[in-house]
């Protein structure tokens, strides 16, 4: 398996939907047995650029190669390649969990004297091999999510994109999805769009910052969290700012300071070092109410970049 | 996690697994299923109602679009002459022999609507040429008096005429046969063609529009509970999609018009060829299945879809029925164009030249190309299904200039 090999290419996509830019000149690579995060706030356009790797929408402008084929040209091959796991764990009712997996393995051609073998199978990896005769309507959202991982699976596709897979579960069944993406890291090549930046940062081998249709940055996690300019986040907890641009021209006077945010009543400031930090604290004299130091994570990277 | 390995085929003939899907589920709906045995008591009651209509307007009375006055209202009468009973309708009032006093009681308590008094010698008087005097007692509070007042007048005039013949006809005795009209006819009058042939058609032709919720529900419902995203994502294209999902409906539909040709013909009616007649209802399904994607492809949810459905199905059901009538009065050739006039004539045993045939084969194939072009066109559109949806005019605008999406 040649790991250089590019597996999806996004060139200069753009998308409208009426007056709304939902994507504007995307530009991206994922390259085989790759874990690609993309983050970005609501509206960013996560879920539009992946409908459209998908090939069930179609951009107004640019092209998708996937394996070097278009999604123009040969959209049919392309959704032979892909297992979609979308936002919603959306299924049809009336069937049984067994019938819903048989459905899909006979639309994405699986032939027939795999199908029996390969339901199986996923039922067993998603566990729910006891409840493979019972209706869909009758799951919670967490079993809905597990045979939907299934349903995205039964074609053994090259590609999966997971939108949101843990959102709305309960903890134990959230940690199993995130389980199940890591036993495929590796042998699969996978986008992941999540909300939780523990999440990518957790599981991605690269993350993509996406805001207002565009890459804002993309890189490893560690990568992006050297970007922020620090090795410490200072966070203080003020009472009242007054004049908060002359506050952040204060602060980033110091040597140390890499960046700053201010988000609900709170500083986020990243320090390359931390004997600054009661310096800084002194500006706000007695307006501060809490004062925390800590590592950077991928959502401060998140704020720093979106904000 | 040891994987089953294989390599997923690329069937091209993909709409058959949904065609396969939709159709197992629609039979395994009890939703479904209810609706279907409803149609069919829908249907015996039909052929209940469609045989006394045609029995009335066999019958010597004709047509009578009155409820029937069978038994309608009872007078007691005291006629030792039996003059009354000879003449009175019986269909009408139901005659109660019986005295003035009984008559006073039955009437006040509402037994009887009046009472009628006659001469003992009433019959012998009036072939004296005698003038005798009936007395009609009523109770105007009951509504129905007026009824037996006009049956009694009338009945008076009857027997008057009656005995003035015969009076007449002594007067000249060599005049003893009265004129009369040996009526003979061929053919079925318009009335009676139009009930027996536009009603049993009709019949013939229900199940293609009772079939329109499935069709909304498999479309429509996709967006509705957003299943339409993972069926999109499939290898599939859009038009195996819509045509899988037609072809589930055109056989369910097939399943209750054999039905319903069998009932009809075990009811007694007389079907000439009725695997022809089967065959063109079921291609007649096509285009309207064609149209209801259209209106379907296009709904937002289930009750713009019930919208679309209602006022189309009147252009629909306007279109198959308005040739059949224009048939009837005219024998147009063009009249062919509803296949409703072809399986008209076929059951109706007639001789079918083959232009007649190609005329509602090529209506057929003309509507069902243009409704699933369109049906499929909107189907590829995305803003259609995730918005935001293009108004009527702009949809128009695009299709007509084959604007590429």
């Amino acid at each position: 398996m040649d790991s250089n090999e590019v597996m999806i290419n996004i060139n200069s996509l753009s998308k409208s939907f009426g007056k709304i830019q939902a994507l504007d000149d995307l530009n991206l690579e994922i390259k085989r047995g790759e874990l690609l995060g993309i983050i970005g706030p609501n509206g960013a356009g996560k879920t539009t650029a992946i409908r459209m790797i998908c090939c069930i929408l179609k951009p107004d402008l640019g092209d998708i190669l996937v394996k070097g084929k278009s999604i123009h040209q040969d959209p049919i091959l392309i959704k032979s390649m892909i297992g979609y796991l979308p936002e919603e764990p959306n299924l049809y009712e009336r069937f049984k969990a067994k019938d819903l997996l048989k459905y899909f393995a006979e639309l994405y051609g699986v032939p027939k004297e795999n199908i029996n073998d390969r339901i199986n199978e996923l039922l067993e990896l998603v566990g729910m091999t006891d409840r493979s005769d019972d209706r869909i309507n009758t799951f919670s959202k967490g079993l809905r999510q597990r045979i939907s991982v299934a349903r995205a699976l039964v074609h053994d596709p090259e590609i999966i994109i997971f939108d949101e897979p843990t959102m709305g579960l309960d903890p134990a069944t959230a940690n199993s999805i995130r389980n199940f993406i890591r036993k495929l890291k590796g042998q699969k090549t996978m986008i992941l769009c999540t909300h939780y930046m523990e999440e990518a940062d957790l599981l991605c081998d690269r993350v993509a910052i996406l805001n207002k249709g565009k890459i804002m940055d993309v890189g490893t996690p560690e990568y992006l969290k050297s970007k922020i300019h620090g090795d410490v986040i200072l966070k203080i907890k003020v009472q009242k700012h007054g004049d908060l641009e002359g506050l952040k021209h204060k602060i980033m006077e110091f040597e140390s300071v890499g960046a700053v945010n201010f988000v609900d009543r709170e500083f986020l400031i990243s320090l390359k070092y931390r004997n600054e930090i009661s310096d800084i604290v002194d500006i706000f004299g007695n307006d501060v109410i809490s004062v925390n130091t800590k590592e950077p994570t991928l959502e401060d990277v998140f704020i720093h970049t979106v904000k | 996690m040891a994987y089953i390995k294989f390599r997923c085929t690329r069937v091209k003939m993909k709409f058959t697994t949904i065609t396969k899907w939709e159709f197992k589920g629609t039979l395994k709906s009890k939703k479904f299923m209810t609706i279907f045995f409803l149609q069919i008591s829908v249907l015996f009651l039909m052929i209940i109602i469609f045989n006394s209509f045609v029995t009335n307007i066999e019958s010597e009375s004709g047509i009578s679009i009155t409820p029937s006055l069978n038994g309608f209202a009872s007078m007691d009468v005291q006629d030792q002459s039996g003059l009354i009973s000879k003449y009175v309708n019986p269909d009408i009032i139901t005659v109660i022999p019986s005295n003035y006093s009984n008559a006073l009681n039955n009437t006040v308590n509402g037994k009887t609507t009046g009472f009628l008094y006659v001469p003992g010698n009433a019959d012998r008087e009036i072939q004296n040429g005698q003038t005798i005097n009936m007395v009609v007692y009523l109770d105007t509070s009951d509504p129905k008096s007026s009824v037996v007042s006009g049956e009694v007048n009338s009945m008076a005039k009857i027997i008057s005429q009656s005995y003035s013949s015969t009076l007449a006809a002594s007067a000249n005795p060599q005049n003893t046969t009265s004129p009369s009209i040996n009526q003979q006819s061929t053919g079925e009058s318009l009335p009676l063609q139009i009930i027996k042939k536009v009603m049993l058609v009709i019949l013939l032709f229900l199940p293609l529009l009772l079939f329109g919720n499935i069709i909304i529900d498999s479309v429509v419902g996709e967006k509705e509970r957003k299943t339409g995203e993972i069926l999109i994502a499939m290898p599939i294209s859009h038009a195996q999609i819509i045509i899988g999902k037609s072809m589930a409906v055109a056989l369910t539909i097939s399943l209750q018009v054999a039905m319903w040709v069998i009932i009809l013909l075990l009811a007694g009616f007389h079907i000439f060829n009725p695997l022809l007649v089967f065959i063109f209802i079921i291609l007649t399904s096509i285009p309207i299945i064609g149209i209801t994607t259209v209106v379907a492809a296009y709904s937002k949810n289930y009750k713009e879809a019930g919208i679309g459905l209602s006022i189309a199905y009147i252009v629909i059901v306007g279109l198959l029925i308005i040739p059949v009538l224009v048939y009837i009065s005219r024998k147009s050739f063009l009249s062919n164009i509803s296949p409703m006039t072809i399986v008209m004539r076929l059951f109706s045993g007639e001789t079918i030249p083959l232009g007649d045939y190609a005329l509602t084969l090529l209506s057929i194939a003309i509507v069902s190309i243009i409704s699933y072009w369109i049906a499929i066109k909107l189907f590829e559109r995305d803003d259609i299904l995730f918005g935001p949806r293009p108004g009527v005019l702009r949809l128009v605008f695009d299709l007509i200039t084959f604007k590429k999406y």
